[in-house]
């Protein structure tokens, strides 16, 4: 079963945000301890929107 | 009530709050530096007709303006008023001359400085060429470059061939069949930049 991660809360509304989307992000530069992601070769970031302004965030799977 | 009717009722509804609470915001990249640029005429004519929708905020963001250094890349050297264009933006054009059948190595420059700030949103891109393709080959040139960045492309382009006839030396718009095709083109981007919007913002991945 996939692990549920906290919500991300909007730094401008403080309500949930949604998670809307993952995407691997190669890079050279030297990512954190474990942050790569060895089935996809690149650090999976999530991407989330403010439901009520709009705002996004990312933050490292 | 039949299946499909039950089906069409389980659809998530577009609360009015998407239509009438926040406007869109669609800016306009004008992808080239070149003194002399024609394609600076095709970026003003795209804002001015996008300043005419109602709901709708634009603002023509030219990369000749952009202090970006050549000495790095990447978001390395993200440039915070370009960032934060962007990260507000619901969608964005992106007018690009046709050079060498490619795009400006300083538009590439300026994308590469964002990421997240694509991520699930729209793009139409406006080719510009002296010749008869209107810049066929450059659109086709940066779509795969839109994909990587997360943005999703509309399927009408508008493309200004043979340019120096399109408009006067000062700008002048000389054939107005131009405003039916970025009507066309128009609508498609802004139907994708509420619908992104309205998935970015309610529907789950999870």
């Amino acid at each position: 079963m996939a692990k549920i991660k906290k919500k991300m809360i909007c730094p401008e509304c403080q309500v949930d945000m949604n998670h809307h989307c993952d995407k691997v992000v190669y890079t050279t530069d030297q990512p954190q301890a474990g942050a790569v992601d060895p089935s996809f070769g690149g650090v999976i970031e999530e991407f989330h929107a403010c439901p009520n302004c709009g705002a996004g965030a990312s933050r490292n799977a | 009530m039949t299946i499909a009717e039950k089906q069409i009722d389980s659809l998530p509804k577009i609360g009015p709050s998407m239509e009438t609470v926040r406007t869109l915001f669609i800016p306009v990249i004008l992808g080239t530096t070149r003194m002399g640029r024609m394609s600076l005429h095709a970026g003003r004519l795209v804002t001015e007709e996008l300043g005419k929708r109602n709901g709708v905020e634009t603002e023509l963001i030219d990369i000749a303006k952009l202090p970006m250094p050549t000495n790095d890349a990447g978001e390395a050297i993200k440039h915070a008023d370009f960032s934060s264009k962007v990260s507000k933006a619901d969608a964005l054009v992106i007018v690009s001359p046709e050079y060498n059948h490619g795009y400006s190595g300083l538009l590439k420059h300026v994308l590469d400085s964002c990421l997240k700030e694509y991520i699930h949103k729209a793009v139409g891109i406006v080719g510009v060429s002296a010749g008869p393709f209107g810049g066929a080959r450059v659109i086709q040139n940066l779509l795969p470059v839109m994909r990587e960045l997360g943005l999703v492309t509309i399927f009408w382009d508008v493309n200004f061939s043979s340019v120096q006839k399109a408009f006067s030396t000062e700008g002048v718009l000389l054939d107005e069949s131009y405003i039916r095709r970025i009507d066309k083109f128009l609508k498609e981007l802004i139907w994708m930049a509420k619908t992104l919007r309205y998935g970015r913002e309610q529907i789950s991945l999870d």
